[in-house]
């Protein structure tokens, strides 16, 4: 979208301040912030030092009961796909077509899919692609998106008006249809093809998120006042700059952790991400889909998977928001 | 009396616990009367005002005593439906930031109209009519050409002569202006607050004027509350006050007004902050910030003393503070 | 205003030219054009040359750029691997794959503002917290998860529609793809209502509506949604051209001659005018939808002046 959207959201934030009520926030809070104060009912704040954004997102998070649920089915999924073989002591591509379509039974929890391999052994197998290639592929993504943004907004410009130029052409093309075209050719047979798909179609997003935001921390007087004592360009970007205006990248790139994990499942599915024999959720997806009729827990199980995994990572990124974002509070 | 306010108690459940913004505020205003409410951010005098205009917001807010007693009826009372009737029509507000308390995307003609189409059933040509009338009567000029414009098309000082153009519309018994002229210019707020005052004497209007600019009361008030903590702590005439105020915090409020014929001297602010309202000291609200705060003070709390027929303190030490 | 819409015309030029050229360089350098025009074998040397020489695929990439859009600009589109002009393929299937998305804007509308505006009025409670969760788990689902399951649920297991669609894709037969093809996009419209109305909510031009003593259905209607809507009809509008460049799942699931499997064929078979084609279509779908909704922004606002 264009700066009219950015311009017009700003007028709103301003002109929205009048405050409502004032007892507020002011009236409550004030005496609780006060140096030796009572602790007030705001809770256990860490006396002495003082509350950054951050100690105060943590405290926050603590307490959020989604960022706890959330952060101990990513724990379980990183443990999972690190050491698979925990809890699932099969190979995923020991396969009996005998067994074809069975259902639960003794030993195989989840049954069978259409190829006679054990569902729960592929679906446990299954995570360590998603997880390998959704944090591949944000570390990816967050590292290009975040290094362009911040030049192009931190030096204006010329650069800056060529980034906008190129992420708006990257915006423009269909994301999958991107990946149909780019990932139908390749022949390579690991998670790398995606990931590097995903991070050239995926940066301009957090760019643009970094761009926006370094451009709001350099108008700051602390940022205009290290300036004006000489500070060099790195060391304004370094120290000043990006501690300060990270905090909005890092909930993006949370949330699209997990649309990246839904897109490498949706490419697999198409047939263009990962293909047999790896082992994806979007591939057991996609493989188990004729049979839907007659063994639709090699859907179920997959998709289950599939879908707590993304809902997770995009919770986590919601709890993060909430803790980081001081306006919604 | 146009308007009574009896024992009226406001709380706010927040995250942080229960927050009392009014504990028991009593005042009155009679017909063409002026009364000035005045306080810190925080002492709970827009909060009263809300309550007396209901349109605070239920929840966080609750209304847990009191009564409001407009032309002898108690609006607390009333239905919904037959309070929305009474708003606007019978007492009206003028809030402080006029550009973001008139809708961005609406004309002001409509904002303006709305009044007539709703309350009185007009046709919107008819509306439309009285609008250009109403922008006339506080002066902006050509109004019939502006009209059609919206809120952010005008200066400061004439978005707020709409704000007053649309509280005045019904022609309201009474009028309660929150802080009217704190978010203008200076020059502005003179105009502001005189063309306020010849329409409140023209219509003869009830004002209640809430507003933290001792500067302003003096000029326009006949009778000044003054707030802290939920309480009105002391109550008297204009001049009265002016001449000799009954309670401490009224003092140190009169002494840190900068005065020209004062000038050299240092200003007494008052120490310290307000009080949390979700734990508000014990006794006299104000005595971890008072001069002359003693035992009695802590423990306490002094209920509003007669100080004349027409002035009353909530202070145990009123006599002193009037004398010294 | 008019100076406005030029000026942004003159934008969306080398957008446009480089999101062609993206794809143009995609399809031309990851895969052989060429190879999928003798059918299933491999075609020989020889017969490959001649083709390469008779599509101008031995000149340099660019070359091949600029002549492929010169004849774009006179409605040349090209041949597709059957041998049908890609312009028929398109007017077959851009109608059925906008016919969807149409169903699919809908189901944000209806359903995505009802829902928005019901939770947005009553933050905090049960229904609130209800229909949040749920937009989180159809925002959690991938789209080909939730048409695969609705077409076991409601196509196989309880027989309420036909499992796919047949070709002439008449309306009713769009109605569930449309609803899957809109599920994401409704969780968003369905958050991006209630932040916007619980927001404004607590606005000051709400509470002096408030004041003037208006009855509550009209300060809903008239001041609140008025100005709460103006984000989400943007969000929607926008929401076009990804609905149309996404359909391809959405019409695999079920079935869907649309432009999506049209382009699933071109790729599989490797034909440049195809997929070119296509793809610049949409593009060009997605920035013009992207001009209408900033246009449709500065009617819906006031306060936004173009200059």
């Amino acid at each position: 979208m264009s700066e009219q959207h950015y311009e017009s959201e700003r007028v709103v934030a301003v002109t929205g301040v009048g405050g409502t009520v004032d007892l507020g926030t002011d009236g409550t809070e004030t005496p609780a912030k006060a140096p030796g104060g009572p602790g007030g009912p705001g809770g256990p704040g860490p006396r002495g030092r003082p509350r950054s954004l951050w100690s105060d997102a943590w405290r926050d998070l603590r307490r959020n009961p989604v960022f706890i649920v959330s952060g101990l089915v990513i724990c379980f999924l990183v443990l999972i796909s690190l050491w698979p073989s925990a809890i699932a002591s099969g190979s995923p591509l020991e396969c009996d077509l005998a067994k074809a379509q069975e259902g639960s039974q003794a030993g195989h929890p989840f049954g069978f899919d259409g190829q006679g391999c054990d569902v729960y052994t592929r679906t446990v197998h299954g995570a360590r692609t998603s997880v390998a290639v959704g944090v591949c592929a944000t570390l990816g993504v967050a590292v290009l998106g975040s290094v362009l943004g911040a030049l192009a907004g931190y030096f204006g410009g010329v650069w800056d008006a060529v980034l906008s130029r190129v992420t708006d052409v990257f915006f423009a093309i269909p994301v999958v249809l991107g990946g149909l075209v780019l990932l139908s050719v390749i022949t390579s047979n690991t998670v790398w093809p995606v990931i590097g798909f995903i991070v050239l179609l995926g940066w301009p997003q957090i760019a643009r998120i970094a761009r926006g935001s370094v451009i709001t921390v350099k108008q700051n007087d602390y940022v205009q006042a290290a300036r004006a004592l000489g500070a060099s360009h790195t060391r304004l970007l370094l120290r000043h700059i990006a501690p300060n205006a990270v905090a909005p990248v890092i909930v993006v790139a949370t949330i699209a952790l997990g649309t990246y994990i839904a897109l490498e499942a949706t490419l697999s599915y198409l047939g263009v991400g990962l293909k047999p024999p790896s082992v994806s959720w979007g591939i057991d997806i996609s493989a188990a889909s004729p049979y839907i009729r007659n063994a639709p827990h090699a859907l179920l199980w997959p998709s289950g998977a599939l879908a707590i995994t993304v809902l997770a990572f995009i919770m986590l990124g919601d709890a993060v928001r909430d803790a980081l974002d001081p306006k919604l509070r | 009396m146009l308007l009574e306010v009896r024992d009226l108690h406001v709380e706010f459940r927040t995250r942080d616990g229960v927050a009392k913004a009014v504990n028991g505020v009593d005042y009155q205003v009679d017909a063409g009367e002026t009364l000035a409410v005045l306080g810190e951010s925080g002492s709970g005098k827009s909060v009263t005002a809300q309550a007396v205009m209901g349109i605070l917001d239920m929840p966080p807010g609750r209304i847990t005593g009191g009564e409001v007693l407009f032309r002898g009826r108690d609006l607390l009372t009333l239905k919904e439906d037959e309070r929305r009737r009474v708003r606007g029509a019978e007492m009206a507000m003028i809030f402080q930031d006029a550009l973001s308390s008139l809708n961005p995307v609406l004309s002001v003609g409509d904002q303006l109209g709305e009044m007539f189409v709703v309350h009185r059933g007009m046709s919107k040509k008819d509306a439309r009519a009285r609008a250009v009338e109403l922008m006339d009567r506080v002066r902006i000029p050509a109004a019939r050409e502006r009209v059609k414009q919206y809120p952010h098309q005008f200066s400061g000082g004439m978005r707020q002569r709409i704000m007053i153009a649309m509280a005045l519309a019904l022609e309201p018994a009474l009028i309660i202006a929150d802080e009217p002229t704190t978010a203008l210019d200076v020059t502005v707020q003179a105009q502001v607050m005189e063309l306020l005052a010849e329409l409140r004497r023209e219509y003869r209007m009830g004002l209640i004027l809430i507003t933290h600019d001792l500067g302003v009361v003096a000029d326009v008030a006949d009778r000044i509350a003054v707030m802290y903590a939920g309480r009105i702590v002391e109550s008297a005439p204009v001049h009265d006050l002016y001449k000799a105020p009954a309670h401490p915090y009224t003092r140190g409020l009169l002494d840190s007004v900068p005065r020209l014929d004062l000038k050299g001297r240092d200003l007494c602010a008052i120490k310290g902050l307000p009080p949390n309202l979700a734990n508000v000291p014990p006794g006299c609200a104000f005595h971890p910030r008072c001069p002359m705060a003693r035992d009695v003070c802590r423990t306490d709390v002094p209920p509003l003393y007669e100080v004349s027929e027409t002035r009353g303190s909530a202070c145990h030490f009123w006599r002193e503070c009037l004398h010294g | 205003m008019g100076r406005y819409v030029v000026r942004r015309l003159l934008q969306m030029i080398p957008v446009f030219a480089g999101a062609t050229l993206l794809i143009f360089l995609m399809v031309n350098v990851m895969g052989d054009p060429i190879a999928g025009l003798c059918g299933e074998r491999r075609c020989d040397p020889a017969t490959a040359a001649r083709l390469r020489a008779e599509f101008g695929l031995d000149k340099p990439v660019w070359q091949q750029y600029l002549t492929y859009m010169g004849n774009v600009f006179t409605g040349d589109f090209g041949t597709a691997f059957n041998g049908q002009e890609v312009t028929e393929l398109m007017s077959t299937a851009f109608p059925v794959t906008l016919r969807l998305t149409l169903i699919a804007i809908l189901f944000e509308v209806v359903i995505g503002i009802t829902l928005g505006v019901v939770t947005g009025l009553r933050r905090g409670r049960p229904v609130d917290t209800g229909v949040l969760l749920f937009t989180l788990v159809v925002i959690s689902v991938p789209t080909f998860v939730t048409g695969l399951l609705l077409q076991l649920l409601l196509g196989v297991k309880w027989g309420w529609i036909r499992p796919s669609v047949s070709s002439e894709a008449p309306l009713d037969e769009l109605l569930l793809p449309g609803l899957v093809l809109a599920s994401v996009s409704l969780a968003y419209v369905t958050r991006l209502t209630r932040t916007s109305i619980a927001e404004n909510r607590r606005s000051d031009y709400v509470r002096t509506a408030v004041a003037k003593g208006l009855p509550r259905r009209r300060v809903v209607t008239r001041h609140l949604l008025r100005n709460s809507l103006i984000p989400v009809v943007t969000f929607i509008g926008a929401d076009v051209g990804f609905l149309m460049g996404g359909a391809i799942v959405t019409e695999r699931i079920f079935n869907i001659h649309g432009v999506g499997y049209q382009l699933y064929q071109g790729i599989l078979r490797q034909n440049t005018q195809t997929v070119v084609g296509f793809v610049t279509v949409l593009v060009l779908v997605f920035l013009v939808a992207n001009l209408v909704v900033d246009l449709l922004y500065a009617v819906l606002d006031p306060r936004i002046r173009y200059v």
